[in-house]
């Protein structure tokens, strides 16, 4: 239940990212509370499956698969190159997720 | 990005401290148990909109994806390193060494999406480079 708890609150953090964007320096309103409103959202699902992960371990998960989100999305979406620098990121990031999970830690 | 190096030292600061705010944030947010703590529940949510803030107005002088590296670099490693202080919690030398690994990870994808690598050249229409940079914007705000 703890992976679907960060898969949520991924999501949410993606969703902060581009609206955040399109916020403008908080000086749109709309994206603005759209922003918060994400935040909270994607803040209540870390917490749940805070309550499960190490908090090092699950905080680190989230952030991290958000980014690798982040640039996927930005590539498929918005025209984006996928260089071979983020591509080594994602690989880097999955590698250190499937470790924490084989080794119990997640 | 053509600041004085006063106001320049002021961003770095405040970047420093958009860090330290991040870390507070997963901590509190760990300390909330599922936001059932009203205490831990509210320094997580000032926190939230602290680290918010001071992020926002660093990257206003910083360069994106350095000042989101560093950001993102000090919240990991900061809460990591902070968790088994605050919540009784213990990580395997194995363990501690694949959380170093993801860690190492995310400051490297974020260096990777600066903008002068993401500004290069683009094959086809002229819109999608305006697109990309926007999304460009989108990445600096986060959070």
């Amino acid at each position: 239940m703890q992976w679907l708890y960060l898969a949520i609150a991924d999501v949410f953090e993606i969703l902060v990212a581009i609206a955040a964007g399109k916020a403008e320096g908080f000086k749109n309103r709309k994206w603005t509370v759209v922003t918060l409103l994400s935040g909270a959202i994607g803040t209540y699902f870390l917490s749940r499956a805070l309550l499960t992960f190490n908090v090092g371990v699950g905080y680190a998960i989230w952030t991290s698969v958000a980014g690798v989100g982040i640039t996927l999305l930005g590539a498929a979406l918005f025209g984006q190159r996928l260089d071979w620098r983020k591509a080594l990121g994602i690989a880097v990031i999955i590698t250190g997720v499937v470790g924490l999970q084989l080794s119990g830690a997640a | 990005m053509s600041n004085t190096g006063r106001s320049s030292a002021n961003s770095w600061l405040m970047l420093l401290l958009a860090g330290g705010f991040e870390v507070g944030y997963a901590l509190s947010v760990g300390g909330s148990h599922g936001f059932t703590r009203l205490t831990w529940s509210l320094v997580a949510v000032v926190f939230f909109l602290l680290t918010l803030w001071a992020l926002s107005v660093a990257l206003r002088a910083i360069d994106v994806g350095i000042g989101y590296a560093v950001w993102a670099g000090i919240g990991s490693a900061g809460a990591a390193l902070l968790s088994p202080v605050f919540f009784d919690e213990a990580l395997t030398p194995v363990q501690a060494l694949w959380l170093g690994v993801i860690i190492i990870g995310v400051v490297w994808l974020k260096l990777a999406d600066r903008p002068q690598n993401t500004q290069e050249p683009v094959d086809g229409p002229q819109d999608t480079r305006s697109v990309a940079a926007r999304l460009q914007e989108t990445q600096g705000a986060e959070r």
